[in-house]
């Protein structure tokens, strides 16, 4: 039977891949079959597949789905009131004779961004304005689009979604994986400013280019006041200096760019309708949030644990050394929607790993949170890669060549981390 | 239009400045322009490495030519787009001239300090009572490369027109 449930999940990266159905809906039908193969019942237990994997699974991960809901608020807000623009138009304003400065400039407000929200959004927020003035000083589109990317990745390990999302996924206490991201985010800052410092050491390139489309106008904004700039350290500093949970940090930034950026009649409106957009941006993650639930209640039913534990602690690397290898050579799963991807199938893998008890809760949430490092920047079919690669003008698949050799040493750095800490 | 007017729409089209005066932007085209003529017109050898490519015109950008460390690639088949658009508009301007121009633009940034042209924009990046930071002023380089070419390639029209009209502005 477990063979058969593995056969089932292949059968369902394959329509992943070809694009046949959309990660989300795949997911669920993989759950419902993976539910169907254990031999759950229909209905009457809280491990059947109404009550347990559709009604229960759906909501698992309600504190995630709040907490991405949150971090587009705030990203909206920081669109909206000039403060990611004013942050980037600074840095050219003072490092514009240099490329490589105006490129570590953009990374790191990069890094604010992927830290609030994740995923495009966060792309969006400091490439819509960075991608081109970074171009424009002479940064090659790939280096400029990769940058970004780059930076949303530095700044996950400090993004409280991803938090509570590994939290609610793998059932580990917040404080867990805070520790652990909380280690892997210098490796990813070095690493990343390393590609920069690399990609842009080469000299300026300037060309004579037109671009034949014409981009839309970007909205005209004012200037976000200096204090206002400092929004995005505002969750960080209280979930991560003075431990206040993650719904509360993200409601404070939110109170705090509004504060700082309008006018006291004009909050109210600001407020609601920059919540009202923020939704919009987070459907795509909380529809897909809703799935993993599913998948991860599917895969903990105890006909499918029973099933899949021996095959997957049979053929799961034992051993710091082992553990490191085998998972460093198996990144490219991770990529192309592929079976290790966190934020798809790979929340499956993981349960799995979590409810056999293959290997400790954080030595899973350090696994995972390494993968992550990688796809949210190469994967060229994640979202993100797709916006940034194009609004530079390259195709996505040149922005996984140029930036996967640095991301595959974030992760042999998260695995080593993870191997010596926890195994 | 004038060559001030399109280096001001240029300008506004550089992120960065979308929110910027119009005065602004008019004055820092009127410098920047200003810094071309006089470029064009200091005696340099001229030399510089020239390669010539296929390969500049996407579905997306059209890349007439880039300069990289002393090394300038013209991309032909762009060039051949720009003819074919400077035909249609009926300007006399011939492949060779535009060559001439586009070699011309990238000799520029060569030649230009970006320091010394930041100088006279004047921006102000910052200001501490008395101590203020220069701020760079993103586009204005290419202003100045662009009324360059024009100087120094003799073409019959402003490289700031063409490239305005390519991206579908005119
Ligand atoms: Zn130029």
């Amino acid at each position: 039977m477990g063979i058969a449930i593995l056969v089932l999940m292949a059968v369902g990266v394959v329509l992943m891949l070809t694009r046949v159905l959309p990660t989300a809906f795949a997911l669920v039908f993989l759950a419902i079959g993976i539910a169907l193969l254990a031999g759950a019942p229909l209905d009457g237990t809280d491990d059947s597949i109404l009550t347990g994997v559709l009604q229960t699974g759906s909501a698992a991960l309600a504190s995630t789905m709040l907490a991405v809901l949150l971090g587009s608020w705030l990203g909206t807000l920081m669109d909206e009131t000039g403060i990611a623009g004013t942050l980037v138009r600074k840095i050219v304003e003072f490092g514009g004779e240099r490329p490589s400065i105006v490129a570590l400039g953009v990374f790191a407000v990069s890094i604010l961004c992927g830290s609030i929200t994740g995923s495009a959004p966060a792309a969006m927020l400091a490439g819509v304005v960075g991608i081109p003035a970074m171009i424009a000083v002479g940064v090659r589109p790939v280096a400029a689009g990769g940058t970004v990317l780059m930076g949303i990745s530095a700044g996950s390990p400090l993004e409280l979604p991803v938090w509570q999302f590994l939290s609610d996924a793998l059932g580990a206490p917040v404080a867990d994986v805070k520790a652990i991201m909380i280690k892997l985010f210098p490796m990813a800052l070095v690493v990343g400013i390393a590609y920069v410092l690399v990609r842009t050491r080469r000299g300026a390139r300037h060309a004579w280019a037109v671009k034949l489309e014409r981009p839309k106008a970007r909205v005209r904004r004012g200037d976000a006041p200096w204090y206002a700039l400092i929004t995005p350290l505002v969750p960080i500093v209280l979930a991560l200096g003075l431990a206040v949970p993650i719904v509360p940090s993200l409601l404070a930034g939110v109170v705090y760019a509004l504060v700082t950026t309008t006018k006291w009649g004009e909050l109210n409106g600001r407020a609601l309708r920059s919540l009202y957009k923020a939704f919009q941006v987070a459907a795509p993650p909380i529809a897909l949030f809703v799935a993993i639930g599913m998948l991860l209640a599917a895969v903990k039913l105890p006909g499918a644990k029973n099933a899949l534990t021996p095959i997957v602690s049979a053929i799961s690397p034992s051993g710091g050394l082992w553990f490191v290898v085998v998972f460093v050579v198996l990144v490219p799963l991770c990529l192309f929607r592929g079976p290790l991807n966190v934020f798809g199938l790979g929340a499956g893998v993981a349960g799995v790993l979590v409810t056999g008890g293959i290997y400790p809760l954080p030595a899973v949430v350090g696994l995972m949170a390494s993968y992550n490092q990688v796809f949210s920047v190469s994967d060229p079919t994640s979202t993100q890669t797709v916006w940034a690669a194009q609004y530079a003008g390259v195709r996505p698949e040149r922005a996984m060549v140029s930036t996967l050799p640095y991301t595959w040493v974030v992760a042999l750095g998260g695995m080593v981390l993870t191997a010596v800490s926890y195994l | 239009m004038t060559d001030v007017d399109l280096a001001v729409r240029l300008l506004r089209t550089t992120p960065t400045h979308e929110n910027r005066p119009e005065s602004q932007l008019r004055e820092w085209a009127g410098k920047a322009l200003a810094y071309g003529d006089e470029l064009a017109g200091i005696e340099d050898d001229g030399e510089i490495r020239v390669v010539d490519r296929e390969g500049g015109a996407g579905s997306r950008e059209l890349l007439l030519a880039e300069h990289h460390r002393g090394t300038v690639t013209v991309y032909s088949d762009s060039l051949r787009r720009v003819e074919e658009l400077a035909r249609a508009k009926g300007w006399p301007v011939t492949r060779e001239a535009l060559r001439t121009a586009a070699v011309a633009h990238e000799l520029a940034h060569h030649l230009l300090d970006v320091r010394e042209l930041n100088r006279r924009l004047g921006h102000t990046a910052l200001r501490f009572g008395p101590v203020r930071v220069r701020g760079h002023v993103a586009g204005a380089e290419e202003i100045a490369a662009h009324r360059f070419a024009h100087r120094r390639s003799g073409l019959a029209v402003s490289p700031l027109l063409i490239t305005t009209a390519l991206a579908g502005g005119n």
